[in-house]
């Protein structure tokens, strides 16, 4: 509770959060599940109502909640109040859960490809036929290709930890996490400056520029709470964004920067802050190294320069510097999430951090914080070695830095298209779905076509599942026992949540867990599997039992106490022990040790830059069918400015064509001054082909189909802003 | 549990928090069944894009009015206002004729096209006899409603009203007196409609203003 | 001036990196199969439950994970050690060296 007693939080969740405390303590038990019953009985009439607590799976979040349950049937899903990372709080998605589980299109019991892949056309196989059928594809694979021929892809989810180790188990170090097609340019900046991935303290900051990101659409917990309690506080929020997103519209100031052009605002800030010498002495003297070197890099990047190629005047630059400097500690610019935008995305975040360590905010109240973490325990396994394998990953050497346990989508689906340097044809994917969030769809396809066997594991027929030979039923969230994760949030909210199922699995739908374990078997590889979840959890929590309790009595474990100034003194995970403003390693490595700035590419003529984004009530693909979101939206449209639209023709409504290099989609034009007039918007998660989406299918148009497949030359995160379009009214 | 003074619930929505993220529209439409297309509450969005000045997104639903026009406007008495000052719909009784609809200067109320009845928020009445906050509230990320009994002076809602800093959304030339009160400041001011009332009804004379 | 500053600093670095990883000159390991060789002839001991302190990459910095391997012979566990073949050793360094807590690509899993 200790973020509680801050002046900054809301008051009133504070006493939400106190009260919900005191009356679990006055129960001491299972306080939500006792307190129904009592109603249950007061309103009588034999509803037989039982409330469970669970984690919402409808982003990455996992938002702790409450299920209530009446004759055997989720009716609600409520915010848990004890869970501080959500705030006591669930989203338009969380709420829509049930639509998840109860929701015709699930997918009901493992399906066999009978016509050409993506034709739809299926055969009902018994499980016991799927696994012995994708265990001996696995097999001759294996033993034609080598263990290394068979790809791996899991998205964020709790059992994804079995679909990798069941990857080490079987021998293929070719894993993908969703990572590549998000987040990495963003962690290999902060890491590559700070030396581990910080997190911000967006609770008690005074001021905090937000380049890109959407925060108050693109929920992530506890941020996007945080940021509203942070800004009635006084904290003023300055947004980048060429589209005025929800998060601009509340912002104190937004600027609608022209797209590419972010490390040239901020390496005008850094140069502001250092030749006004604004920059906390001190701090930089102890904990920054190469300054020197910085300082005469950003010296030729001065507000003026900065005005030409961003669009935002030198005078308000030059004022938002010395402002952030004055609220320092207390001031970031916000590392952002998904950072798969430019060829250069590693560099411009790297401005970024830059930035945030001039600001001194490292470990500070308001800044960039690294919470304690609780550790958990494990189920070690010894997975065996082929020898046979190739050395490297297949995607190796085509980014200049890539992070060896996540790998690169782009680069990998290179490799397979390529054949080289060695031969991929296998592939299992659980709970991501490529054809849609990985930029040019056309070329998953043309992948896909180089597989001998591809099979996918989700809840419904996704555009991924659609291309697979084999499709395996997965439960939801709401019918899982996961283990336990320990998760990294911010501000003393970091926890640990699980979940139990709250109603049996429906179908014969089958947990990926369960799924691995019994092709462990059939492929001799049972030591890596010889426990069931309970071992594991149990494994997992084997010394921390304050967390077995908390996790019984309030459904979420919150780790108190302060999450800043923990710290201090201890020398950086950096190779020389301090920030990195200048980067050593990169020089090792052909990168620039300082970010320098290179223009985007300029809009030609008669086209438009497309920029992808999300609201908050779409998770990229994975929720835009459900039937209670799908009233929200049931398709995507195309931002696009009024003049240029005008030139074209095209009036609010219109049904637009855009194409460009990668494909073509059709949709609804969305006339609107909320986009800059060379940027066009499109929302992720509709276009789908998948005939098993009913909802959606045949609505809006698919951003993978449109999107060229650019890289981000440092860390291999596909970059998804590259790409310039043509628009005309069909 | 002492019920010495009865209760009247009602809501403080601060408009200036709200983010429009459509949360507390899908708790209510699962927690009330509220079937396709159709909604108890909603958000109002009042945006400029100039970046100038911030936008406004306000969240409303039936402001359960002390003098409801919707009540009067029922020719079988099927809707009516409880003792903790509810505005009740009783299912068995209603015909739906839709007088009620077009009465609410809100908008507040639809006809629920499957059972034919009119159908509008109750500030989740089964939840708070368990004791619970309506789902709109107890969802809410950025909470932006409050709720509580104005009887209650203790109450953070009425601490609140006391405070004054608060205004009401009425309608041109009828005060229904809403209890729902919406923070000081909230641009959005001018949507409530003159309600259609059936020619028979009478009002009391200080309804209309 | 500027890129001469510039210039002169990346030979610095390049002469510190090459200093630093004098092992690594030697021969190449393999990284994936060190990691194979870490968990079967060092885990059993070094882990949770084990006998002695937990290890993973992340447990040293790419420095101190020089210093072991230079100065195995050193440690209480050297008749393990001595088991080993050459490459195997380089094998386990890729990984570990590599994988360090200030490493460009830290582990992630144990």
């Amino acid at each position: 509770m200790s973020a509680s007693s801050k002046p900054t939080i809301s008051r009133r969740s504070f006493i939400k959060l106190s009260g919900a405390a005191a009356a679990a303590a006055a129960v001491g038990g299972p306080s939500r599940v006792l307190h129904a019953l009592v109603s249950g009985n007061e309103e009588g009439a034999g509803v037989a109502a039982r409330e469970m607590f669970s984690a919402c799976d409808m982003c990455f979040n996992k938002c702790g909640l409450i299920a209530r349950v009446e004759d055997g049937v989720i009716k609600k899903l409520d915010p848990n109040p004890h869970s501080l990372k959500s705030r006591g709080m669930l989203c338009a998605r969380g709420n829509a859960g049930i639509k998840q589980l109860y929701d015709p299109d699930r997918l009901k019991y493992p399906l066999l490809r009978k016509g050409g892949r993506g034709e739809g056309k299926w055969h009902r196989l018994t499980w016991d036929q799927a696994l012995d059928h994708a265990a001996e594809q696995m097999q001759r694979i294996g033993e034609t290709y080598t263990r290394c021929g068979f790809l791996f892809m899991a998205g964020t989810d709790m059992q994804s930890t079995f679909v990798h180790r069941f990857a080490e188990a079987y021998g293929s170090y070719n894993v993908i996490s969703h990572e590549s097609n998000c987040l990495l340019s963003r962690n290999r900046a902060f890491l590559d400056t700070f030396g581990v991935v910080p997190t911000p303290d967006v609770l008690h900051s005074k001021y905090i520029i937000m380049p890109g990101a959407n925060r108050f659409e693109a929920l992530v917990t506890p941020d996007s709470m945080d940021l509203m309690t942070a800004m009635q506080g006084g904290c003023k929020l300055v947004v980048l964004d060429p589209r005025f997103t929800k998060t601009a519209a509340l912002a104190d100031e937004w600027y609608a920067i022209k797209p590419g052009t972010d490390m040239a605002f901020f390496l005008a800030i850094a140069q502001v802050l250092i030749s006004e010498n604004l920059y906390d002495e001190k701090f930089v003297a102890e904990k920054i190294n190469g300054l020197d070197e910085f300082k005469a890099h950003v010296a030729q990047y001065t507000p003026e320069w900065a005005e030409k190629e961003t669009e935002i005047p030198a005078r308000d630059i030059r004022r938002m510097a010395r402002e952030l400097a004055a609220a320092a500690p207390a001031a970031m610019i916000y590392p952002g999430r998904r950072s798969s935008d430019y060829t250069d995305s590693t560099q411009i975040r790297r401005s970024f951090a830059i930035v945030n360590a001039l600001l001194g905010n490292w470990d500070r109240e308001g800044g960039l914080i690294v919470p304690k973490k609780i550790k958990t325990g494990s189920i070690y396994h010894d997975a065996p070695f082929y020898e046979d394998n190739p050395e490297d990953r297949v995607d190796a050497g085509r980014a200049q830095m890539m992070f060896d346990e996540e790998g690169s989508f782009k680069h990998t689906r290179d490799a397979v298209i390529e054949g080289r340097p060695y031969p991929i044809k296998g592939w299992l994917t659980y709970k991501t779905n490529p054809m849609q969030t990985g930029a040019n769809r056309n070329k998953t396809i043309q992948m896909i076509d180089h597989l001998d066997f591809m099979m996918s594991v989700d809840i419904v027929m996704s555009d991924t599942a659609w291309m697979a030979d084999l499709v395996l039923p997965a439960p939801s969230y709401l019918e899982r026992k996961d283990p336990i994760s320990a998760f990294l949030a911010s501000s003393s909210c970091s926890g640990v949540i699980t979940r139990d199922p709250i109603v049996p699995a429906m179908f014969e739908s089958r947990p990926v867990f369960w799924i691995v374990k019994e092709l462990s078997k059939r492929l001799d590889l049972t030591e890596s599997f010889d426990f069931t979840i309970d071992d594991f959890r149990k494994a997992q929590l084997e010394k921390l039992p304050e967390v077995v309790t908390a996790l019984k009595n309030e459904g979420v474990y919150n780790i108190t106490g302060p999450s800043y100034g923990i710290h201090e003194g201890k020398p950086f995970k950096t190779k020389s022990k301090k920030i990195e403003l200048f980067n050593s390693r990169y020089v090792e490595n052909g990168v620039d040790p300082m970010p320098v700035y290179h223009p985007p590419q300029p809009v030609p003529r008669d086209h438009f830059r497309m920029v992808v984004g999300r609201n908050a009530f779409i998770t990229q693909s994975a929720s835009t069918n459900n039937s209670l979101l799908w009233e929200l939206q049931n398709e995507n449209s195309l931002w696009i400015h009024p003049k240029p639209a005008s030139n074209l023709g095209i009036n609010h409504g219109d049904r637009v064509e855009v194409v460009s290099p990668a494909g073509r989609g059709r949709l609804k034009a969305r006339v609107t001054e909320e986009t800059r007039p060379d940027t066009v918007y499109m929302d992720t998660g509709f276009g789908v082909i998948s005939k098993g989406l009913s909802n959606i299918f045949g609505k809006g148009a698919c951003i993978a189909e449109i999107l060229e497949d650019h890289a981000d030359s440092v860390s291999g995160n596909m970059a998804m802003h590259e790409t310039f379009i043509r628009v005309r009214r069909v | 549990m002492k019920q010495s003074t009865p209760k009247k619930y009602g809501i403080v929505i601060d408009g200036s928090r709200c983010i429009d993220c459509k949360a507390c529209m899908i708790a209510c439409k699962v927690e009330n069944d509220v079937p396709e297309g159709m909604w108890r509450n909603w958000i109002r969005p009042l945006q400029n894009v100039s970046g100038k000045q911030k936008s406004e997104f306000q969240p409303g639903q039936c402001m359960q009015c002390d003098d409801p026009s919707c009540v009067a406007a029922c020719p079988v008495g099927a809707t009516y206002k409880q003792a903790d000052g509810l505005v009740i719909i009783d299912p068995k009784k209603c015909i739906g004729c839709g007088n009620c609809v077009s009465a609410c200067p809100y908008g507040a109320r639809y006809r629920n096209p499957a059972k034919n009845i009119a159908d509008k928020c109750d500030f989740c009445q089964h939840r708070l006899k368990r004791g619970e906050e309506p789902a709109c509230v107890i969802t809410c990320p950025t909470k932006s409603r409050i709720f509580g009994d104005l009887n209650d002076p203790t109450s953070e809602v009425s601490r609140l009203v006391s405070e004054g800093k608060l205004v009401r959304v009425i309608a041109p030339h009828i005060n229904t007196r809403p209890n729902i009160y919406y923070r000081e400041g909230t641009r959005l001011l001018d949507w409530a409609v003159t309600p259609t009332l059936p020619g028979n009804i009478h009002m009391p004379a200080e309804f209309w203003e | 001036m500027f890129k001469k500053i510039f210039a002169v600093l990346m030979i610095m670095v390049f002469l510190l990196v090459s200093i630093g990883v004098v092992l690594a000159a030697e021969g190449k390991g393999n990284a994936r199969k060190g990691k194979y060789l870490f968990r079967k002839n060092c885990r059993t001991c070094h882990s949770e439950n084990g006998s002695a302190a937990e290890l993973s990459p992340i447990s040293k910095t790419q420095a101190d994970w020089q210093k072991v391997f230079d100065n195995y012979k050193q440690l209480e566990c050297k008749a393990e050690w001595d088991k080993l073949s050459d490459q195997d050793r380089l094998d386990m360094y890729e990984q570990l060296y590599g994988h360090a807590y200030d490493s460009p690509s830290p582990a992630k899993c144990k």
